[in-house]
């Protein structure tokens, strides 16, 4: 492990990047005080460890040279997979879930730094085989990506983590994306798209008499079943597959413009909102502190993306440029999915929101995102 | 490398600004999304937030008190202690908590079975009700449990109100008992009351038989209600904040407290009175009123024990019991009269005159009619009788005579003026009509249609005739006071909680049968004759004091074979019944006094002492009232006084008793 320190590198610091991450984070903290309130374990205190561990990461990480952190890719890319894969074996169940090692105290996540290091493998590749005189891709060049991607995401899907493993999926279509595709593949993913809608309304939403003719329901877990069809039709079955998005919709709504006040939430006080320091810890926010603080925290994640696309526009090469891009696209679709599934427009999912959500595994992942980042600006051309 | 064909700034530039702009559109689509949400929809999500935190909460109205004529507790309300198991919050629940349980409550193998499977049943919502594993907790079991709470997860103990009968079997059948609501009940109740709260939910008891029943309205109270903040749980949170809605309540209205026109004592008194008797009934009624003073009916039961923890298997030996202990004998089943029914006879020959009070009839020991002889139950024969003579002796024959003069209808229509085949209405469970027999009757009932010999056995109170203890007891009263025949009244007045008369019942009369002086006289002195001069069948148990009338009865119940058999030779349900009707005191009649030992014998010996011993024992009451010094204590012996805490018991249950007395006071 190289690291350097120079002077002239504190100029090329993304500052905006590290404040309004860290300035998120530490608003993240003030709420986690507030939702972990009614519970007896004091979340808010484990989580700012975590921010401090994950933090002196980052900087760890920001001053490694920046082409070994490339000539890395591939080795931490199959150690994860290794890791993964040992999951199966030596996991830990909870909540119907191997998503977990136990760790002595700690349980750690490998899938929050599977996404990492996939969005890493497929900046790599992406950089590797850059032609100029042909800057699309078409099938055959996606073939490897598409591999390197599907590996890890079948292996979490099996977990099961139907909503990693959609993040990953996601973040990988939009690297590609960026990355300029054919106009074959593009027409793909069109008719992909609209075959999936097709699937949606046979299964779900079309009148049909039972037993439903299915084509991919029937593969479904029960609970990833109920919150499709839950999310298709969210005013039904309120007490059952939709009391959780319901409280949230009734926490996030009830909190009006200005909100109830820190610690004052009904819905997370008296725990009607469920699982309200992990998935659902943005209805908490939204409840106690209203609209305008929930703008506020948006634009800061807009902030966020914004100062995570310069740095890409200054990176060095290809490889910075597009692991800049994979994070953003990464941090854009969990915060995008956790926001919309708490407000009912997407369905439920069990995804963190990035510097919000308790869970040292995400805050560790993030910040070395954020350091990855880092490294990239400090290493950026001149 | 560095800048050259890898470079990824300036030809890229396009795409990040599009990324971008799509990173603002999704964020954007958010905003919209939060702002619909909050913003627009703000007062529909509030309103559904406080919905989800307030939580009306009953508070249930006290049950009203059931007393004696003097004011002694006979029914009241008590705390009991039971168990609530909560599925979702008991952890380990099968294997660690119910085992716990189980030693400590000394549960049985079939009640573990039956609730551990309760909860592995209880899915969904169902987790989250407490459902009832034990009720009315013993003191120790309460201490052991307090003690040891921590250990038994979702385990939770409740104070609720349980009637408590002080009395136990002495008034079981009046005061009848509780139980659960039916699902038809909790549907009407519903119906009834649209707009407002239902009175009654699921698992409330209510009266099912008795006073219960019939006062239910008075004695049930109105229900109050309050707003509490409750958690996803659906446990209370003290709310120190967050008071968004006005707080509104209504406090419980208690229920009433019904009177009975019953003297405690002297129920008590008529209980020991039938220490020897295997069944039977006593009727005390005051002659003037038509209020009963004492309704006993042997073999009772312990309502206690139909609200409590057994009920279910406790009813079912209740009905399978061939002695029928949940019958009350005095209105619910009826049986001939044998000869406490001449007197209805021998008014019916006056009336038709057929005879007079000089009449004289020559008792050979039977009555010869057609072919058959009518036997009198003195094989001797009693010899030249005339009315009075006849009824002291219970002369059959004197009896056979009249009715093979006057006929069977005109005994019938004498006896329906005194009431008899119809129901006296006590109005507190369902009664028998009795049967009275006319031709009429005969001609469609009897095969071969009616004949004279119906008229001779109905004349002694055989043959078809029945009737209800409680009709006999009526009778008696209205040839005590002179023809006035009274609807009998269990219920002198309705009170409110602080004493306050609500209703008072005034006494009913039903009619007023005409009777001349000279008939009334000879009544009196004939039914004295019984008892107070030689020869009388009940003269052995004359009272030295206080002069009664009375006259004896021994129905029959199988037919009669050749031999005269002793009472310990005839299987239990074969024996006659002894009859004792009477009323004292003879110059100013005040009760009336009714006894049927059922199956027990002889009228004059196994029913006539009893009967003294009741008419003794209220003069003796009466005196004591006149004097002042009547007993204030309870006068009936109870073993089970109800649990109250003394300083010692566990602060937990300290502050739920406490709790419970708060809301009673607040009601007051």
């Amino acid at each position: 492990m190289k690291v350097r320190i120079e002077k002239r590198m504190f100029a090329n610091w993304p500052w905006s990047l590290i404040g309004s991450m860290l300035l998120i984070a530490v608003i993240g903290l003030w709420n986690m005080a507030s939702a972990s309130r009614a519970s007896h374990a004091p979340l808010a205190g484990a989580q700012a460890t975590f921010l401090v561990v994950s933090l002196v990461a980052a900087i760890i990480v920001a001053l490694l040279d920046y082409r070994w952190v490339r000539r890395m890719v591939v080795p931490v890319y199959f150690l994860n997979l290794a890791a993964l894969v040992a999951l199966r074996f030596f996991g830990h169940q909870a909540k119907g879930a191997t998503s977990w090692f136990l760790i002595g105290p700690w349980s750690v996540q490998p899938a929050e730094f599977m996404k990492l290091s996939l969005v890493m493998m497929l900046a790599k590749l992406f950089h590797d085989d850059f032609k100029p005189e042909s800057p699309t891709y078409g099938f055959r060049r996606l073939l490897i990506p598409t591999i390197v991607t599907l590996v890890p995401a079948v292996l979490i899907l099996k977990e099961p983590d139907l909503g990693t493993t959609l993040m990953m999926l996601l973040t990988a279509m939009s690297m590609m994306v960026f990355a300029k595709l054919r106009w074959t593949v593009v027409l793909t993913l069109c008719l992909a798209g609209i075959a999936v809608v097709g699937v949606l309304w046979n299964d779900y939403v079309r009148e049909q008499s039972e037993p439903r003719w299915t084509l991919v329901r029937r593969g479904l877990k029960p609970h990833q079943d109920v919150r499709v069809s839950g999310w298709l039709s969210p005013e039904t079955d309120l007490r059952g597959a939709n009391y959780h998005q319901h409280q949230s919709r009734i926490a996030v709504g009830s909190g009006g413009l200005t909100g109830k006040g820190w610690q004052r939430g009904s819905q997370s006080g008296l725990r009607y909102l469920p699982e309200q320091h992990s998935d659902f810890i943005f209805s908490v926010w939204a409840e106690e502190q209203g609209f305008v603080a929930c703008l506020a925290l948006i634009i800061l994640y807009g902030i966020v993306f914004v100062s995570i696309l310069l740095v890409a526009y200054g990176s060095r090469d290809r490889f910075g440029a597009f692991v800049a891009v994979g994070f953003s696209a990464m941090l854009f679709w969990q915060i995008f999915e956790n926001i919309g599934m708490g407000t009912g427009l997407l369905p439920v999912t069990g995804i963190t929101l990035p510097l919000f959500s308790y869970g040292g595994s995400s805050m560790l992942s993030t910040m070395l995102a954020m350091g990855l980042l880092m490294n990239i600006s400090i290493n950026r051309r001149r | 490398m560095r800048l050259g064909k890898h470079a990824a700034g300036k030809e890229l530039r396009v795409r990040y600004i599009a990324l971008g702009a799509f990173f603002m559109v999704g964020l954007l689509i958010l905003v919209i999304s939060l702002y619909r949400l909050m913003v627009v929809r703000h007062d529909e999500f509030l309103a559904l937030s406080q919905d989800n935190q307030w939580k009306d909460v009953r508070i249930r109205a006290p049950r009203g008190q059931i007393r004696d004529s003097r004011g002694q507790i006979v029914v009241e309300g008590r705390p009991s202690f039971n168990v609530y198991i909560t599925p979702t919050f008991c952890l380990e629940c099968i294997r660690e908590v119910l085992p716990r349980l189980a030693e400590w409550l000394r549960w049985d193998n079939a009640h573990f079975e039956k609730i551990s499977k309760q909860i592995q049943e209880a899915t969904g919502l169902l987790r989250y009700q407490a459902m009832m594993v034990s009720g009315d907790l013993a003191r120790n079991e309460l201490d052991i449990l307090n003690a040891r709470l921590q250990e038994l997860p979702g385990v939770e103990i409740e104070v609720v109100p349980q009637r408590h009968y002080r009395a136990k079997a002495l008034l079981a059948h009046l005061t009848g008992y509780m139980n659960e609501v039916t699902r038809q009940e909790l549907e009407d109740s519903r119906q009834k009351t649209r707009i407002e709260r239902p009175v009654y939910a699921p698992g409330d008891f209510i009266g099912r038989t008795g006073i219960e029943r019939a006062f239910e309205e008075e004695l049930r109270g109105v229900d109050g209600w309050k707003k509490v903040v409750v958690n996803a749980r659906g446990q209370v949170v003290r709310d120190d904040q967050n008071n968004i809605i006005e707080r509104r309540e209504a406090a419980p209205v208690p229920g009433n407290t019904v009177v009975l026109s019953l003297d405690l004592r002297l129920q008590a008194a008529v209980e020991q009175a039938f220490e020897k008797a295997e069944a039977g009934v006593a009727v005390v009624v005051d002659v003037k009123t038509g209020f009963l003073l004492a309704l006993f009916s042997k073999p009772s039961f312990d309502p206690n024990l139909i609200v409590g923890r057994q009920s279910s298997r406790v009813l079912a030996e209740l009905f399978n019991d061939p002695m029928q202990p949940m019958l009350l004998r005095a209105t619910q089943q009826h049986y001939h009269p044998g000869s406490i029914f001449k007197p209805i006879s021998l008014l019916a020959a006056l009336r038709t005159e057929v005879m007079n009070e000089h009449t004289l009839v020559n008792c050979l020991g039977g009555y010869r009619l057609g072919s058959r002889t009518w036997r009198c139950h003195k094989d001797s024969g009693h010899g030249f009788v005339n009315a009075k003579s006849a009824m002291q002796k219970s002369c059959d024959t004197y009896f056979y005579r009249a009715a093979d003069l006057m006929g069977i209808d005109a005994i019938a229509e004498e006896a329906r003026l005194f009431g008899l085949g119809q129901p006296s209405r006590l109005g507190i469970s369902s009664e028998a009509a009795g049967v009275m027999p006319d031709s009429a009757y005969h001609d469609s009932m009897t095969p071969g249609g009616y004949s004279k010999g119906m008229a001779l056995n109905t004349a002694i109170g055989q043959g078809d005739v029945n009737t209800t203890p409680l009709q006999a007891a009526m009778l008696y009263a209205a040839i005590a006071n002179k023809g006035t025949l009274f609807q009998p009244q269990l219920v002198r007045r309705v009170e409110s909680l602080d004493g306050r008369v609500l209703k008072e019942f005034s006494p009913k009369i039903v009619h007023h049968i005409p009777m001349t002086e000279k008939e009334y006289r000879l009544m009196v002195d004939s039914l004295s004759a019984v008892v107070n001069e030689t020869g009388g069948t009940a003269f052995r148990y004359r009272l030295s004091h206080i002069r009664v009338a009375g006259k004896t009865g021994t129905a029959q119940v199988a037919r009669l074979g050749k031999k005269r058999l002793k009472k310990e030779e005839i299987p239990f349900f074969q024996r006659d019944h002894a009859w004792f009707a009477a009323f004292a005191a003879v110059d100013e009649p005040e009760i009336a006094v009714l006894v049927l030992n059922e199956h027990g014998g002889h009228g004059s010996s196994d029913a006539a002492p009893i009967a003294m011993k009741i008419i003794e024992k209220y003069f003796e009451l009466k005196k004591l009232d006149e004097t002042g010094l009547g007993s204030p204590e309870f006068p009936y012996k109870t073993d089970e006084v109800p649990p109250a805490l003394p300083g010692n018991a566990s602060q937990f249950a300290q502050n739920k008793f406490s709790e419970l007395n708060k809301t009673h006071e607040g009601t007051h």
